[in-house]
């Protein structure tokens, strides 16, 4: 309540600004976010991208992401590389926001218990902040503050049922399949199992989930299980499905390792590079059957661009139906037919391409991630 | 020195080897890991029992193929442990290592072939970040925990800017991919390279100055700086040799996984001191050897092979792989328990 106090006039500004932007834009025919850009003094203003470390290449991309569009929007960026750990994430978020310049802030939290804390330490230095992927449920930005600008994510349970489709497609509805989910006690995994076993209980009767053994999105801890499964069910499994697609790289390597590579079948999230590169060499007898798509560097982009908005005054968060603040952004599903459509978006040059669309059609009408609904993600069945 | 060394009895056989053969051999028995080897028998059977399969040669193939790599990083790290030192930068080294190795052998990002010299500069990268490691703390008298942690992040540091922005570095060659799967006299090649690693680590330990060196100033450096032992160049060469064997890990951990990722040490600290600490190696120095933290290594993956294989269910495999735990390093440390052992 204080803080909205606090920010009242701030927010009568700001909407003035906005006005005065939005009249700029039209009077110039210029797309709307070219014209704010100009508002922000780059000495006053900071765009900030906080990712869970810089050796994933989701994080990676995260970074590309925030840096076309603060290249676009002519603002200083900082990285915070959390390195896995919640605390660091935070006090590193703490260094810069002692700066004295105002954050524009995307944050990857490293948990779900991060955001309040950081969303509560943007708000002190007048800043602005998105949250991508975890928050806890009940933490709604609405009852925070202008501050908390949005949560966002994309579906994981549409996630588990791209790949529970791709795979009975793929065996033509028969067949037994083991399951790799991440960190165990993760929201994203959970949805994203629970999208996939929903998915096989109601339209596909005949594929027996023999087993589902968490590995900790780690590649190595993948394959290693992967290896135990291998000796456990020998050429019974005809199917594998990863919560992400870095295990899925170390699943395909067991597999390939045991000699059963071309006869069984893959699915996962992410269409990492290396998985694009072995759909389309068709490794393993076409071994990957589906994919998601999503990009970190359009979370990074249109986390922040929402955030700049309420920088600028563009948008004033509170007036946001519930859904612009706690938003589901769409996630496709690729197979080896319609993987060409996705090429492009990894081709050089990509994440700037896609800042210019961003900024011409705003953050919630952005192909190939528009909004497609919000609040929490309810679990099938539950 | 070697009147030093008599004090210590490094898996039984510094000692044993001045004796005459019958003490020899009941020395060596008193000092075995029976515990240890107890316990991982004890278990081999009860996993047996849940699920056949356990016992097949597939799944022993299995095993000594996942325990290849930690078995040559805690060879390295017991070295250093049995100094009363500590070496954290085992993730840092092999992700390091294993980027340089993957980006200079045939692999899908950049069109080069450095052959054999791909293995001697990653190598040599893991070889300089110990003796980094070890110059800092040997010469600049900080403790060792600060330094590894500095050069873990340094090793880090150099995987994630050979990483870059680019894609995923795999490997092309198929004959490299291959080769830690494939059987010689039945046995992976990752772990033939485990265990001559192994043997590097049992000869250095039992008949070189270094590793008598390494005990005694475990045992106490004071007095070993006393009787003029070079201690400064023992720690130095202790944390170059733990540096190198980490890079060897992150190779093979490369070649395992077919691509290089700067994580590829991921988790790997975790699983080498525990079997190192659970296996009788006191952090504090001079106690403990390779053969019995070797052993540990096994235990830990057995345990977890086990616990897949016998269907535990993911929600209660972290507290059953727990109390197992618990129970095994008490029988483990049943016969190392003394009167007047303190425990911390």
């Amino acid at each position: 309540m204080c803080e909205k106090t606090a920010h009242l006039p701030l927010n009568r500004t700001r909407r003035a600004l906005g006005m005065t932007v939005m009249a700029a834009a039209l009077a110039t025919g210029l797309g709307l976010g070219s014209a704010s850009a100009q508002e922000l003094s780059p000495d006053e203003w900071v765009m900030v991208v906080s990712v869970i470390n810089t050796t994933n290449p989701y994080m990676i991309s995260n970074i590309e992401g925030a840096k076309a569009l603060a290249d676009h929007l002519g603002l200083p960026l900082e990285v915070v590389n959390s390195n896995n750990s919640s605390q660091e994430g935070i006090s590193n978020i703490m260094a810069i926001l002692a700066s004295g310049r105002k954050p524009i802030m995307f944050v990857n939290t490293v948990s779900s218990s991060d955001a309040p804390t950081i969303v509560d330490a943007v708000g002190r230095a007048g800043g602005y902040v998105t949250i991508w992927w975890n928050k806890p449920d009940d933490y709604k930005p609405w009852n925070v503050g202008d501050h908390f600008v949005a949560f966002q994510k994309h579906p994981g349970v549409s996630s588990g049922r791209c790949g529970a489709q791709a795979i009975a497609g793929a065996l033509d509805g028969e067949g037994e399949v083991v399951l790799l989910p991440g960190v165990q006690d993760s929201t994203t995994s959970q949805t994203r199992v629970a999208g996939f076993r929903a998915e096989i209980a109601e339209n596909f009767p005949g594929i027996t989930i023999l087993e589902e053994r968490p590995s900790n999105w780690d590649p190595q801890i993948a394959a290693r299980n992967a290896q135990d499964l291998i000796v456990k069910y020998g050429d019974q499994i005809d199917a594998v499905w990863s919560a992400d697609d870095a295990m899925q790289i170390g699943a395909m390597q067991a597999f390939e390792n045991a000699g059963l590579l071309n006869q069984v079948k893959f699915a996962s999230d992410g269409l990492y590079p290396k998985t694009l590169e072995d759909i389309q060499s068709g490794r393993g007898n076409n071994a990957i059957v589906g994919e998601t798509f999503h990009r970190g560097y359009m979370a990074s982009a249109v986390g922040l661009y929402t955030a700049y908005l309420a920088a600028t005054g563009e948008i004033v968060p509170s007036e946001l139906p519930e859904d612009k603040r706690e938003s589901l952004f769409d996630l496709s599903c690729v197979t080896p037919d319609n993987i060409g459509d996705y090429l492009q978006y990894d081709e050089p040059g990509a994440p700037a391409a896609f800042v210019d669309r961003l900024v011409e059609s705003g953050p919630w009408d952005v192909a190939p991630m528009p909004l497609v609904g919000g609040g929490v993600e309810v679990l099938p069945g539950s | 020195m070697s009147s030093f060394a008599r004090h210590r009895i490094p898996d039984g056989s510094a000692q044993s080897a001045r004796l005459v053969p019958p003490e020899r051999w009941r020395a060596a028995l008193r000092h075995a890991p029976l515990g240890m080897i107890l316990s991982i028998v004890v278990l081999a059977v009860v996993f047996t029992w849940a699920n056949p399969r356990f016992g097949s040669v597939e799944n022993l193939q299995n095993l000594l193929y996942q325990v290849a790599v930690p078995l040559i990083v805690v060879v390295g790290t017991t070295m250093v442990i049995q100094m009363g030192s500590i070496d954290l930068s085992v993730q840092g080294v092999m992700g390091a290592s294993g980027m340089a190795w993957i980006l200079m052998s045939p692999n899908s990002r950049l069109a080069v072939d450095f052959g054999p010299w791909a293995w001697v500069a990653a190598l040599a990268l893991g070889l300089g970040l110990g003796l980094l490691a070890g110059i800092v703390h040997a010469r600049l008298k900080v403790p060792s925990f600060v330094v590894t942690l500095g050069t873990w992040y340094i090793g880090l540091g150099i995987g994630v800017l050979l990483y870059g922005n680019g894609m995923l570095p795999s490997l092309t060659s198929e004959t490299l991919a291959r080769w830690p799967t494939r059987l010689t006299l039945g046995v992976p090649n990752a772990f033939w390279l485990a265990a001559a690693a192994l043997g590097l680590g049992l000869l250095v330990m039992n008949y070189t100055r270094l590793g008598r060196g390494i005990l005694a100033i475990g045992n106490n450096e004071t007095i070993a700086g006393a009787m003029g032992l070079p201690v400064a160049s023992i720690k130095i060469m202790a944390f170059a040799v733990a540096g190198l064997l980490s890079a060897l890990a992150g190779i093979l951990a490369t070649m395992q996984l077919g691509s290089g990722s700067p994580d590829i040490g991921s988790g790997q600290l975790f699983t080498v001191i525990p079997a190192a600490v659970i296996a009788g190696t006191a952090l504090s120095g001079g106690e403990g050897g390779v053969v019995r933290s070797a052993l540990g290594v096994f235990l830990l993956i057995l345990l977890n092979n086990g616990l897949v294989l016998a269907g535990v269910d993911p929600d209660f495999q972290s507290g059953i792989f727990g109390a197992i735990l618990v129970v095994a390093i008490i029988a483990v440390s049943w016969p190392l328990r003394g009167r007047l052992k303190v425990a911390k």
